[in-house]
């Protein structure tokens, strides 16, 4: 078991590295000079341009560059923005927090929704199947900026005193501010669930054919009991693995809906910072982006590694 | 031995479900409809400029006009034809998706047919590579690209051609692993045709099933990706009209003209289902496993 945790962290090294590059390449690969776009102005004298160049230490070579701004990471030093001039760790943290609330519910509504409409398809067949799955297939060509934004218009034209833009701080109203977030992730959930539900299917048909099922079929427990203990229990397995791997689409999905509902979370300051071409921001918002969906994906293989034990890594 | 499968538990039935004879007309008819809805797609972008009623930038004082006999999905904020910026702007966000995602699989091709027939060190070097891209999430990946080398046509397609290689060359690749263990390669290699011939004529069409079901889906997640990245105002640069883009202008009056919106949300999901609807058609006409 500490093998297959350690020989997934070490993996990660190389892939880290890589992604740190590329996220730092991405600033220096800019159309024109990175420091004029510091400045935010191209109005700049030669001499002020230089000072801010050497302010910024683009006069070493770059891979000089790149250790000083990857030591800097190291610190939680993610530079600052070129628009508010403050370090971009401060504001982003407590946006991510904004953002992780919308993604957890959006995920925890996605699994009750996929698990539920698995279940039904797998156990109940037939038309039921079919019209699950057919709904399945509808919901994945609805993308979740089209469901927010269709839901935003329905609202503001049947129920315009719903108020679903104001969205309200945690600590200032705990029921109002999930109040405020719940059409919000049901728009990120919708898509994410067919996923869910695709896997819940398949996991229970393939449990239902095991010779442990049919034997406790046939020492007579009731069929409910077999549901909850057998069937859920041993489909559940995969299909939280598949929703852990469904971090990364509902991170991107989340900038896209934060943006309609007006949510300041790490989303709308992505949007924000594209707008007003905050490259810092852009920059420190990707990678610890691909950074928590890295490790959320090696926490979840170490996690199936641990509840199957067919699972193995050389 | 009929009676005996009745009383049992339908979920202890182990027959596969789509088994039943009506299921292989069902199939086809899948198939059919996905090539039907592509058709048709193509045909009403490709005629675009000839069919569409008004020019597709031009402004006139009737603004948010509801549908009407002249403008039959009505007008937008300043004016412009719904209907005519909806044909126009297909053409814009469909030429970026399909120009992309050829990209995507030649890329691909190469570098699955590489990594899996030559293996070895190749075989580490490309899929480490390909690891990193992966790494990122697709879309936050795509945002950061197009932000950072400027929001141009040919920057989009680019971008969307690099984020969905890695996918393209997994899928490529994990069939050539077993296909050139295959008898018949080896037989032609003891005829002596050549390693590059082999890889082309002998393994590659062995291979293609599962590639095109991935092309058809990639082809539905980056209509999601273009008109997703337009509608956060890093797509095709305005006025030129994209589905993205024109959802996203059309929020601000949406609530006076209910079908600024609902077009290009129409237009937008019908494309996604129609690569949905082929995917779906080709798996089964190509009999590939699902995922």
């Amino acid at each position: 078991m500490t093998r297959v945790v350690l020989v997934r962290l070490a993996w990660m090294l190389p892939i880290l590295f890589g992604v740190s590059v590329v996220a730092f390449a991405l600033m220096r690969a800019l159309p024109g000079d990175f420091a004029q776009a510091a400045a935010g102005t191209a109005d700049l004298t030669p001499e002020a341009l230089e000072t801010i160049r050497r302010g910024l230490g683009l006069d070493q070579p770059i891979w000089a560059q790149y250790l000083v701004w990857l030591g800097g990471l190291a610190s939680g030093d993610f530079g600052s923005s070129f628009v508010t001039h403050k370090p971009v760790l401060g504001e982003l943290l407590p946006r991510l927090a904004v953002t992780a609330e919308l993604t957890l519910m959006a995920g925890a509504m996605a699994m009750a929704l996929g698990v539920f409409t698995g279940l039904a398809s797998a156990r109940l067949r037939g038309r039921t199947d079919w019209f699950v799955r057919g709904f399945n297939g509808l919901l994945l060509a609805v993308p979740n900026f089209v469901v927010a934004t269709l839901i935003v218009l329905l609202a503001g034209l049947y129920f315009p005193e719903l108020g679903i833009f104001n969205y309200t701080p945690f600590f200032t109203d705990p029921l109002g501010n999930l109040g405020s977030m719940l059409l919000p992730a049901f728009s990120l959930a919708l898509a994410v669930s067919v996923t869910i539900s695709e896997n819940t299917r398949a996991a229970v048909l393939e449990v239902s054919s095991q010779d442990f099922v049919m034997v406790a079929r046939a020492k007579g427990l009731r069929p409910g009991a077999i549901l909850r203990n057998y069937l859920v229990r041993n489909a559940l397995t995969p299909v939280i693995t598949v929703t852990g791997l469904q971090l990364a689409s509902l991170l991107g999905g989340s900038i896209l809906i934060e943006t309609i509902f007006t949510i300041p979370g790490m989303g709308q300051y992505l949007f924000d910072s594209i707008t007003s071409r905050d490259y810092p921001v852009i920059q420190a918002i990707v990678l610890v982006a691909a950074v928590i969906v890295l490790l959320v994906n090696v926490l979840v293989d170490v996690a199936y590694a641990r509840v199957d034990a067919r699972v193995s890594y050389g | 031995m009929a009676e005996a499968r009745s009383i049992v538990d339908p979920a202890l039935d182990t027959r596969p479900i789509a088994e039943a004879p009506p299921a292989r007309k069902r199939r086809h008819l899948l198939l059919a409809l996905g090539i039907a809805m592509l058709l048709a797609m193509l045909l009403v972008t490709a005629l675009g400029p000839w069919i569409a009623p008004y020019d597709a930038i031009a402004t006139s004082p009737d603004s948010l006009a509801g549908p009407s006999t002249q403008h039959w999905l009505g007008t937008d904020s300043i004016g412009r034809d719904v209907l005519s910026r909806l044909i126009i702007g297909g053409r814009t966000t469909l030429l970026i998706t399909f120009v992309a995602v050829s990209l995507a699989v030649a890329a691909g091709l190469v570098l699955g047919l590489v990594s899996g027939y030559v293996g070895g060190l190749a075989d580490e070097l490309i899929m480490r590579g390909l690891d990193i891209v992966f790494a990122f999430p697709v879309f936050l990946l795509a945002i950061a690209v197009v932000a950072a080398l400027g929001p141009t046509v040919p920057n989009l397609i680019l971008t969307i051609a690099i984020v969905y290689t890695p996918i393209m060359a997994r899928v490529v690749r994990a069939p050539v692993l077993s296909v050139k263990r295959w008898d018949h390669v080896e037989a032609a290699r003891s005829v002596g045709v050549g390693e590059l011939r082999i890889a082309i004529v002998h393994v590659l069409p062995m291979v293609m099933s599962p590639i095109l079901v991935q092309t058809s889906l990639t082809l539905a997640n980056t209509i999601f990706t273009v008109t997703a990245l337009s509608f956060l105002g890093i797509g095709p640069p305005p006025p030129d009209p994209n589905w993205g883009g024109m959802l996203s202008e059309a929020r601000q009056f949406m609530e006076l003209a209910p079908l600024t919106v609902i077009g290009p949300a129409v237009a937008i999901v019908f494309a996604t289902l129609t690569f949905i609807v082929l995917a779906n058609g080709l798996r089964d006409l190509l009999d590939v496993a699902g995922h």
